[in-house]
């Protein structure tokens, strides 16, 4: 098994809108001292019509679009990953095969395992190309996620308030084949951790519950063993020595790095200075998104990834090792290449520039979003969007190139491009 | 298995250790970590640095529950009962 395999081209969409965190906890009367502990700033805010299908379909198009007739009728297979379903039986995928415009002749389907989601897509996904069953046959692989849940009354405010501050939104698409520009996979070095744990969960239509010290701790105790199951695969895997740069799933930064601390100290009794430095050099650069998005569940290792190699834009091949955790839970840390060439295609996405274009929003237009009754809810049948609802938020540069969600008839979401 | 009060006062020195504004103020076993201002990653930081002290090596998810360092220092206990 000597084929290449890996992301032939990715993408990070962070949505049209975000909330300063500062400015939310202050608001929240949220006592946090050492606020700096959470290395987060902002986080995106899905507005009304927006849903986990316009944040896919807006993070793939740059990557279907940049390819040609030929290339795009390759693609035989497109995984959704999500814990923001919007539906028990129809897929996310079935909206990116219409609003992308892919192949008829494509295996559709979605795939939920809290934030694990997303690799778990992506590893289906390799597996597929690398089984050779349809040569040069590629995959589009999109992680979504958005955070709707504190609705209806004070109540459902305050149950959330835990993990408000880095609830967040987006989504990264990542087109998987034999053609590994951006991040060729170490074929064979993975490790899983999983065991079953009540830390958080979606228990139903817009809702979520959890706790936070218990998520904390599976999220550690995953770490060691995942990385423990990597280590017993991969001969002389080292994690101080092997590994350029980390990534890890992305709560919040804080969360990062209490991991990543406890890792150093168990396999080698590392002093705090120690840690502190290795952390700035091998994982502060994997925040740089997510510190502006907040959590994005099953696409936040990846929003991780595309941070690291916009951060650090290597011209030579570093090999980076990945982190990701889904509650419930699964866990799997896994490795692969980036080097110029991957640099340079994640470049041209322009990331960072698309964030800057988001609209920030005010505490009160937020309370308004997260209490109104604009919000599309879970199994809503027939509705029209107010694309109003906050003056500035609706772009009116009028290129076309965004899909937002226009009216629900009879259940079935119809889309239109601004 | 080890003395709980004995595993209190690591408990109480790692509190201290994690949180250097805590160093001078009063801690007992009928202290919740999170009401003296602990956040969740300095808890976890708590709990790992005692389980070193302790020579613990067991899951963190099995130490989850504890309303109070008392609790903690009492459960700690019965896990170093082997």
């Amino acid at each position: 098994m000597t084929m290449a395999a890996g992301i032939e081209a990715m993408n990070v969409y962070g949505g049209m809108a975000y909330l300063d965190v500062r400015e939310l906890c202050d608001h929240r009367g949220l006592d946090l001292p050492r606020f700096e502990n959470l290395l987060i700033q902002e986080k995106s805010v899905a507005l009304p019509y927006e849903d986990p299908v316009t944040f896919a379909v807006n993070a793939a198009r740059p990557i279907v679009e940049g390819l040609s007739a030929e290339e795009r009728s390759q693609i035989e297979m497109v995984i959704t990953c999500t814990e923001s379903g919007i539906d028990f039986g129809k897929s996310i995928s079935t909206y990116l095969l219409k609003y992308l415009d892919l192949p008829s002749n494509c295996r559709l389907f979605e795939l939920k395992q809290a934030c694990y989601s997303g690799t778990a897509g992506l590893q289906m996904a390799l597996n597929f190309v690398m089984s050779g069953t349809s040569p040069g046959a590629k995959a589009l692989v999109v992680a979504t996620d958005i955070s709707r849940f504190a609705l209806a009354d004070s109540k459902a405010v305050q149950e959330w308030a835990y993990s408000e501050p880095s609830s967040g939104a987006g989504a990264v698409a990542m087109l998987v084949s034999d053609t590994p520009h951006v991040f060729q996979i170490d074929q064979g070095a993975y490790g899983n951790h999983a065991f079953e744990v009540m830390d958080t969960c979606r228990p139903g239509p817009d809702t979520e519950a959890g706790d936070a010290d218990l998520s904390l701790m599976a999220y550690l105790d995953c770490c060691s063993g995942a990385f423990g199951d990597y280590a017993r695969r991969v001969e002389g895997a080292d994690f101080q020595t092997t590994f350029d740069q980390l990534c890890f799933h992305t709560p919040f930064g804080g969360m990062v790095k209490g991991a990543h601390r406890q890792l150093m100290r168990k396999l080698y009794k590392a002093k705090p200075d120690a840690i502190s430095a290795d952390f700035e050099k091998r994982l502060t650069p994997s925040l740089a998104y997510g510190k502006r998005v907040g959590n994005t569940a099953g696409a936040s290792v990846f929003v991780a990834l595309a941070g690291t190699i916009d951060a650090i834009k290597p011209d030579a091949p570093i090999r980076l090792g990945l982190f990701s955790y889904g509650s419930g839970c699964c866990s799997e840390f896994f490795s692969g290449v980036v080097g110029a060439e991957g640099t340079r295609r994640l470049g041209a996405m322009e990331i960072s520039r698309k964030l800057d274009e988001r609209y920030q929003l005010s505490i009160e237009e937020y309370e308004k979003l997260l209490t109104g009754s604009s919000t599309v809810r879970f199994g809503t049948k027939d509705c029209e969007l107010d694309r109003d609802i906050i003056p500035g938020a609706w772009s009116s540069s009028g290129k076309g190139d965004t899909l937002v969600l226009d009216r629900i008839d009879g259940y079935h979401r119809n889309y239109i491009w601004i | 298995m080890q003395d709980a009060n004995k595993i209190t006062q690591i408990i109480i020195a790692e509190i201290r250790e994690t949180v250097p504004e805590l160093a001078d103020q009063e801690i007992s076993a009928s202290d919740a970590m999170a009401e003296l201002g602990v956040d969740s990653i300095e808890r976890s930081e708590v709990i790992i640095a005692t389980m070193e002290k302790l020579g613990l090596k067991i899951p963190m998810v099995q130490l989850h529950g504890p309303r109070n360092i008392g609790e903690l220092a009492a459960l700690l206990a019965t896990k170093t009962a082997g």
